[in-house]
C-alpha cells in the first residue's frame, strides 16, 4: 500500500477534525482504517510519520482529537488513543524506521529531555543536524519519567520511544544541569551553533498559609518523583490530604494509595463539576477510593498538633473565576470548616525555574519569564531558542511536542536559512443532523482496565489493552471523514441515481439543478461509486485501491492445476483482516486469489464479470453480514449487483459460477468451508 | 425520456458473427440513465462477448467507447479514426443513435445493441413507465394530464372500456387502468364534467402512420451553415 | 322506424325483448350458424353475431349475419374498433345494409392479447363511442366521416354495449349517457350475477332519465358448470361471477340444470327492475339451453311484429 499522506482528504482547505485538533496533527483517519482492515505495520507507520514519540503517546496522550471526533456527535468517540497504543505495540520492530537525510556540518544542543526536547532532537536529527541533549536527571523523559506515575506510563514505554530517537544519532548526556554543570557560553564554545531551552515548569507551588512548612506537607512533583523511585511507603495511619483537582492531583492521589495510605482526600477549590482533571482520572480515583467530598473549599491553615497534622482549615469558596472568566477564586471567609489528615500533599500547580539562565545573556522579564519570539520562538540572545512549557505555562505532553517540532524549524531556518510554512489546518464542518440520525449506532468499546482490587496495591500497568479482536472492531467505527464520493464533473449527467442511493442523504441537489456529493458529510460507504451509471464519481480512501489491477495480480499469483483460478473478493474489514491470525491463509485453497477491498459495497457489476474475461474459473464474494457492517444498505446493494452480474453470466453460459457467501465476523472456519467448496 | 433495453447476447452475437473486429458504441445520455447502454453496459458486454468468443475458439477482437451523445454529429466525430480499424460497430444507443451513425458510417455495417423500447417516465429508480408514443397532438389538458393514448391499452378516448376491474387494465394486473386514473384525477381537479363530452374522432394526421415526420425550424434556418 | 328491423319494433312497441348469441365457427362451415339460428327463432327477437371475440379468429360477423338473414332469422352485427379502421368500418356497414342488416351494436373489442393472435398490432382508430356516432351520421346525414355524401340510404338500429360492474362504477353511467348522446338506439349489458348492484346502477340510469332515451336489454350468461363459472370468473374480462354462484355450482350434482335455474331466476328479478326493456342471453357454446330459459321464464311466445 502507498504510504499515506499527512493530509488525506477531498478538500486541500480542509482536514478531519481529529488531524485538526491534535497539536501535531496525526492522521488519525489513515492509521485508524489500517487497524480496521488489519494493517498493523501500516497503521504504525502513519502514526510515525508524524510522531516520534507514539509508545509515549499511545499510553498517556490527553486525545484532543477524541474530543472533536465527529462520532462524538453521533453515540460516542472512537477510542483513537487506545487505538494508537494497539498499533504500536503490534506494529513494533516490525517496520523500518526513519533516516536522516544527508548529513550537515552544525551541532544543535538541546537542554531538557521532556516531549518537546525528544520532538525538537528528533526532527532536527531527521534534517541531517548533529544533535545532543542534555538533561539533569539520571534518566531521559523529563517529566514524564520523573513525575508521571508507573501505574499510567511504565518506563520500558518511554525508553522505546527513546531508543529510536537515538537511532538517529542523537546523544542523550543525563546528569548534566544547566547552569551548574554547563553554561550556554560552554555549548557555544564547544561548536554548537544553536541552543534550544526546554526546561518545563519542575517547580512544585506552595501555599503562603500558617502550618505549610510542617514535614508532612509535600509538594506534588517531589513526591511523585521519590513515589516512581520506589521511595515512598506509607501506611494505614496515615489520611493524606491532597489539595488540588488537576490531573497531577489524581496522580498524587491514586499514588498515596498505592503506597499504602489508610485514606487519601482531594481538596479543591472547584466544585465537584468544575474539577479540571480528566473526567477518565477522576473516575479510576474514585474506583480506588480516593474520596472527593471536600470540594468548594480553599486551605487557611494547616493544624497542627503537636508535631502532627492534625488536618486543614479551610474557608468557603464562593467562585473559582470572576467575571472575565480568570482565575480568582473569592471566599467567604465566615465559613469554616476542618478537614481531617495527617499529611498533606499540595498539587496546586507548577512553575518554571529560570534560575539557571543568570548571566547567560538569555533575557528574563520582571517575572522571571523567559522572553521570547512568539513567531520564531527565539530568545533574547542569538542562537538560543525556547519551547514546551517553559514558554507555554502547563499544558500536555502532545502540545509540548508541537512546541519543540516548531523549535525545531525555527532552528533549521537560522541555521540554514530554510524557510517554512505552517500550513493551517481548518476542520470540516460538523456533520449535518439528517446524516447524524442515519448513522448505524455502534456502542464504544472501552479499553479494558484492570479491576480495582489488581491495582490499588501496585504500581502495574492499569490500562490492559486492546485485543485484535476489540481493536479491529473500535477502529471500524471511525467515520472515514472527507474520504468519501468525489463527483467528477465532466462525467456527471444529472442523473440523481446517487442522490436516491445514498443511505445517509449525502448527494443533494442544488437551486441551480446540479448535484452536489457532499464531501463533508460523505460516510464513504461507497454504494454511489458502484451505482453511478456514468462512472462520474471518484473515491478519495486512499486504501481502496484499483480493484481490476488487484485481480490481475492475484491471478498472476495463483497456482491452478486446470481450470483457471478462483477470485475471491472479500472484505478489508471482514474476512482479510483476519490475515494476521495464525491459521488463517493456510485454509485457502490454492487456487483462490483473493482480493480485498474495504467493504464489498465499493464493487460493481463489472467487477463480478472481467474475472471470467481474464480467466478466471469462479468468482467468489465474502461479505460480511449485514448486522457487522456499519453500512448495512452496502451489503443489500452488493448483493443486488451480484444478482445483476449472475444474469449476465447466464447470458453468455457461465451459470453457477459466480458465489455470494457471507458470514459473521471472526468465523473464517466458514470462510474456509465456502472455498473449499467451490474446488468440486 | 428515451428507454431501451439491451438485446439478448444470443441475439448480439449472431449479429456480429461476421465481423472480425468489432467497435462497441455506449451512449453517455439516455441509455446511461435508464442502464442500458453506458460506459458500464459497454464494458460488461465486452467482457462477456469476449469471452464467449474465447470459449468458441475464436479471436475476435472489441473496442470500447463510449460518446457523450450519439446523436450529436461532432460528438460521433471522436469515432471517425476508428472506424478504419473495425468490422462493424454495435451500437448501445438507442436507435436514433444506431441510424446517425449508420449515415455516419456507410460503409461499415452499424448494430443495434439495444431495443429502443419507449418514452417514459422513471416510477422509481428501477421502474420506467411508458407515458408518450409522440402522437404530435398532444391532449393532456383534455384528460388531466394522462395520456390515454400512451397509457390505454386500446387507446379509447371516451372513457374506460368494459374490462376496467379495480383501477387495473384487463390486459394485466400490473399496468393501472388510464382511464380509472384519468377519472381519479378530473375528480380531484373538479373537472368531472368535462368527460361527458364526447372526444370526436381523432385526426392521426400527426401521428407516425401518416409518414415519418419532420419539423424545420425557418427561424433557424442559415444557408451555408 | 330508423331501421324496421324485429328488435326496433319489439322495443317501440313497449314489448319485453329477448336477443341471444350465436358464436360463428373458427371455421368455414356456414351450415353450422345457420343451424345455431334455427334453434334459437323462436325465442328471440334477434342474435348476436360475435365478432372475433375474445380476439379469436373466427368467420366474420358479416358473414354470419347474412347466412342467419338466409335462414330466416333476425342478426345483429357486432363491429368491434380493435381489428378495423374507419375506411374498412365505413364499407363494412354499407355491405351489411346493403345485404339486409339492421342491427348493428358497437363495441371497443378485446384486447388482442387475449385471442389466438396475440402478436398482431391491434387498430383502435375509433372507440366505441366514436364509432356509434360514425354510424349515426350515416345513418341520420347520409354522410361518410370525411363529410361526403352517401348515395342511398343507411337504415340502422344502433346498439352499444355497457358493463355496469365495471370501475369506475360511477363513470359507467355517465359512459352510458355519451353512447345514447352519441346515438345509441339499444344497449345489452355485460353478464349480469349481482342484481342488486345491477339494480342501484339502474336508478342512476333512471335519475339521468336515460331510460327514456334508450333500450336496455340486461345481458344474462347461464352457467352449465363450476368450472365454467370459475373459468368466466378468472379470465374473461369485464364478467363479474360472485362467490354465491360459485358455491351453488359447486353444491350441486346436475350442473346444467342448476344453471338454468340460476339463469331463470335472475331474469324474473330483472325483470322486477324499472327501466329494463329486455334481456340478452349469452348461452356460447350452450345455445339449446336458450329455448328452455326463455319459456320458463315466461317469456313465450316472443312477440309476431
Amino acid at each position: 500500500m502507498e504510504s499515506s499522506r499527512i493530509a488525506d482528504c477531498c478538500s486541500p482547505q480542509l482536514n478531519q477534525p481529529c488531524q485538526v485538533a491534535c497539536p501535531i496533527h496525526q492522521n488519525a483517519r489513515g492509521y485508524l482504517a489500517a487497524i480496521a482492515q488489519g494493517e498493523f505495520e501500516q497503521a504504525l507507520r502513519i502514526i510515525m510519520e508524524a510522531n516520534p514519540l507514539p509508545s509515549i503517546c499511545g499510553t498517556i496522550c490527553a486525545h484532543p482529537c477524541e474530543d472533536k471526533c465527529r462520532r462524538g456527535k453521533v453515540d460516542k468517540p472512537l477510542s483513537i488513543r487506545a487505538l494508537k497504543r494497539f498499533a504500536v505495540e503490534q506494529g513494533r520492530g516490525a517496520i523500518e524506521l526513519a533516516r536522516p537525510k544527508a548529513r550537515r556540518e552544525q551541532k544543535v544542543a538541546i537542554v531538557g529531555s521532556g516531549p518537546a526536547g525528544l520532538v525538537a532532537a528528533h526532527d532536527l536529527a531527521l534534517m541531517g543536524y548533529h544533535v545532543t541533549i542534555f538533561e539533569k536527571a539520571e534518566t531521559p523523559g523529563g517529566a514524564l519519567g520523573l513525575y508521571i506515575p508507573l501505574y499510567r506510563l511504565p518506563r520500558d514505554t518511554i525508553r522505546q520511544d527513546i531508543k529510536n530517537i537515538e537511532a538517529l544519532g542523537v546523544e542523550i548526556k543525563t546528569g548534566k544541569e544547566l547552569g551548574k554543570d554547563f553554561t550556554i557560553d560552554q555549548l557555544q564554545q564547544q561548536g554548537y551553533k544553536s541552543v534550544l531551552l526546554s526546561l518545563g515548569l519542575p517547580v512544585s507551588r506552595s501555599l503562603p498559609i500558617p502550618g505549610i512548612d510542617h514535614k508532612d506537607v509535600l509538594l506534588a512533583l517531589p513526591f511523585l518523583s521519590a513515589v516512581n523511585n520506589g521511595k515512598i511507603r506509607l501506611d494505614p495511619t496515615k489520611v493524606v490530604l491532597v489539595i488540588g483537582s488537576g490531573n497531577v492531583a489524581m496522580d498524587v492521589a491514586r499514588s498515596a494509595v498505592r503506597c499504602g495510605a489508610g485514606k487519601v482526600r482531594v481538596v479543591c477549590l472547584e466544585a465537584k463539576d468544575e474539577m479540571p482533571a480528566f473526567p477518565w482520572e477522576i473516575e479510576e480515583a474514585l474506583e480506588e477510593g480516593v474520596e472527593m467530598q471536600c470540594c468548594s473549599l480553599g486551605p487557611k491553615q494547616v493544624i497542627v498538633n503537636g508535631n502532627q497534622i492534625a488536618g486543614l482549615n479551610c474557608k468557603k469558596v464562593v467562585s473559582v473565576f470572576d467575571a472575565q472568566k480568570c482565575f480568582n477564586p473569592s471566599y467567604d471567609e465566615t465559613v469554616l470548616s476542618d478537614i481531617e489528615g495527617n499529611m498533606i500533599i499540595l498539587s496546586i500547580g507548577q512553575a518554571g525555574d529560570t534560575s539557571c539562565l543568570n548571566g547567560s545573556g538569555v533575557k528574563l522579564n520582571q517575572r522571571g519569564q523567559l522572553v521570547y519570539d512568539s513567531n520564531s520562538l527565539a530568545t533574547s540572545r542569538e542562537g538560543v531558542f525556547a519551547c514546551g512549557e517553559l514558554i507555554s505555562g502547563p499544558g500536555t505532553a502532545v502540545q509540548a511536542m508541537y512546541s519543540g517540532r516548531r523549535a525545531a524549524l525555527s532552528i533549521a531556518k537560522f541555521l540554514s536559512g530554510e524557510e517554512f510554512k505552517l500550513e493551517p489546518f481548518e476542520p470540516l464542518p460538523d456533520l449535518a443532523s439528517g446524516v447524524i440520525e442515519k448513522v448505524k449506532r455502534l456502542e464504544r468499546n472501552s479499553v479494558p482496565i484492570l479491576p480495582v482490587e489488581k491495582r490499588i496495591n501496585n504500581v502495574q500497568h492499569v490500562e490492559i489493552g486492546y485485543s485484535l479482536e476489540v481493536a479491529r472492531k473500535e477502529a471500524r467505527r471511525c467515520l472515514n471523514c472527507g474520504v468519501g464520493a468525489r463527483r467528477l464533473e465532466e462525467k456527471c449527467i444529472d442523473c440523481l441515481t446517487c442522490v436516491r442511493v445514498c443511505p445517509y442523504e449525502v448527494p443533494v441537489v442544488t437551486p441551480e439543478g446540479a448535484v452536489d456529493i457532499r464531501f463533508d458529510q460523505c460516510q464513504a460507504c461507497g454504494i454511489c461509486v458502484g451505482e453511478c451509471p456514468a462512472r462520474a464519481i471518484a473515491f478519495n480512501m486512499p486504501e481502496v485501491e484499483d480493484v481490476l489491477l488487484q485481480v490481475e495480480s492475484a491471478m498472476k499469483g495463483v497456482k491452478v492445476a486446470g481450470g483457471g483460478p478462483v477470485i475471491c473478493f472479500v472484505c478489508s474489514y471482514g474476512a482479510a483482516s483476519w490475515r494476521k491470525l495464525p491459521g488463517f491463509l493456510k485454509g485457502i485453497p490454492p487456487q483462490v486469489g483473493l482480493v480485498s477491498v474495504p467493504c464489498v459495497a465499493k464493487l460493481s457489476v463489472s467487477h463480478f464479470i472481467k474475472p471470467f474475461e481474464l480467466g478466471a474459473q469462479a468468482v467468489v464474494v465474502a461479505a460480511c453480514e449485514a448486522a457487522d457492517c456499519p453500512h448495512e444498505k452496502g451489503i443489500l446493494f452488493a448483493q443486488k449487483r451480484v444478482d445483476s452480474a449472475k444474469q449476465l453470466l447466464s447470458q453468455a453460459g457461465l451459470d453457477g459460477r459466480l458465489e455470494w457467501v457471507s458470514f459473521p465476523s471472526g468465523d473464517f472456519s466458514r470462510f474456509h468451508q465456502a472455498l473449499s467448496q467451490r474446488q468440486q | 425520456m428515451i428507454k431501451a433495453e439491451q438485446k439478448p447476447m444470443d441475439q448480439i452475437r449472431k449479429m456480429i458473427a461476421d465481423y472480425p473486429k468489432v467497435l462497441i458504441v455506449g451512449c453517455g445520455t439516455c441509455v446511461t440513465i435508464c442502464f442500458a447502454g453506458g460506459e458500464r453496459e459497454v464494458a460488461d458486454l465486452a467482457s462477456l462477448l469476449r469471452l464467449k468468443d474465447r470459449q468458441q475458439g475464436g479471436q475476435k477482437q472489441f473496442l470500447e467507447t463510449t460518446v457523450k451523445r450519439v446523436c450529436e454529429r461532432e460528438f460521433i466525430d471522436q469515432l471517425v479514426p476508428k472506424q478504419a480499424e473495425v468490422d462493424a460497430i454495435l451500437s448501445l444507443s438507442c436507435a436514433i443513435g444506431v441510424q446517425y451513425l449508420a449515415e455516419r458510417f456507410p460503409k461499415l455495417p452499424v448494430l443495434p445493441g439495444l431495443n429502443t423500447s419507449f418514452l417514459g417516465l422513471i416510477e422509481e429508480r428501477w421502474q420506467w413507465n411508458e407515458v408518450c408514443v409522440a402522437c404530435g397532438d398532444c391532449i393532456l389538458h383534455l384528460t388531466g394530464g394522462i395520456c390515454p393514448i400512451a397509457r390505454c391499452a386500446k387507446g379509447l378516448f371516451n372513457g374506460p372500456c368494459g374490462g376496467s376491474v379495480g383501477g387495473k387494465c384487463e390486459i394485466s394486473p400490473e399496468i393501472p387502468c388510464a382511464w380509472q386514473k384519468i377519472y381519479d384525477r378530473m375528480a380531484s381537479l373538479g373537472q368531472l364534467h368535462k368527460l361527458e363530452e364526447i372526444q370526436p374522432v381523432r385526426n392521426w394526421v400527426s401521428n407516425q402512420a401518416a409518414g415519418p415526420r419532420r419539423t424545420v425550424k425557418e427561424a433557424l434556418k442559415i444557408s451555408g451553415k | 322506424m330508423k331501421a324496421g328491423t324485429k328488435l326496433e319494433k319489439v322495443l317501440t312497441s313497449g314489448q319485453f325483448a329477448v336477443t341471444a348469441e350465436a358464436g360463428p365457427p373458427k371455421g368455414t362451415s356456414g351450415q353450422m350458424v345457420q343451424k345455431k339460428g334455427e334453434q334459437l327463432k323462436s325465442c328471440c327477437d334477434g342474435i348476436n353475431v360475435t365478432d372475433n371475440q375474445t380476439a379469436i379468429v373466427r368467420m366474420s360477423s358479416l358473414a354470419g349475419c347474412v347466412l342467419l338473414k338466409q335462414a330466416g332469422v333476425e342478426p345483429i352485427m357486432q363491429m368491434v374498433c380493435r381489428d378495423r379502421n374507419r375506411i374498412a368500418i365505413q364499407s363494412d356497414v354499407l355491405g351489411a345494409v346493403a345485404l339486409g342488416i339492421g342491427n348493428i351494436l358497437c363495441l371497443s373489442g378485446d384486447h388482442q392479447k387475449f385471442g389466438n393472435h396475440p402478436t398482431a398490432k391491434n387498430v383502435f382508430d375509433l372507440d366505441s363511442i366514436q364509432l356509434i356516432q360514425a354510424l349515426k351520421t350515416m345513418r341520420d346525414e347520409h354522410k361518410f366521416l370525411c363529410g361526403e355524401a352517401i348515395s342511398g340510404d343507411v337504415p340502422l338500429f344502433i346498439g352499444a354495449a355497457e358493463n355496469p360492474f365495471a370501475d369506475p362504477f360511477e363513470f359507467r353511467v355517465i359512459r352510458l349517457s355519451k353512447k345514447v348522446k352519441a346515438g345509441a338506439d339499444f344497449i345489452q349489458t355485460q353478464a349480469i350475477y349481482d342484481v342488486d348492484k345491477f339494480a342501484r346502477w339502474m336508478d342512476m340510469v333512471r335519475d339521468r332519465g336515460l331510460d327514456n332515451q334508450v333500450h336496455i336489454l340486461a345481458g344474462v350468461i347461464p352457467v352449465r358448470a363450476v368450472g365454467m363459472a370459475r373459468y368466466m370468473k378468472e379470465n374473461v374480462p369485464g364478467v363479474y361471477v360472485p362467490d354465491q354462484i360459485i358455491k351453488r355450482m359447486e353444491g350441486t350434482k346436475s350442473g346444467k340444470e342448476e344453471g338454468l335455474k340460476i339463469a331463470v331466476e335472475l331474469i324474473q328479478q330483472i325483470r322486477e327492475i324499472k327501466g329494463v326493456h329486455g334481456i340478452h342471453i349469452m348461452a356460447v357454446g350452450w345455445e339449446d339451453a336458450v329455448p328452455q330459459i326463455v319459456e320458463r321464464a315466461g317469456l313465450l311466445p316472443r312477440p309476431a311484429v
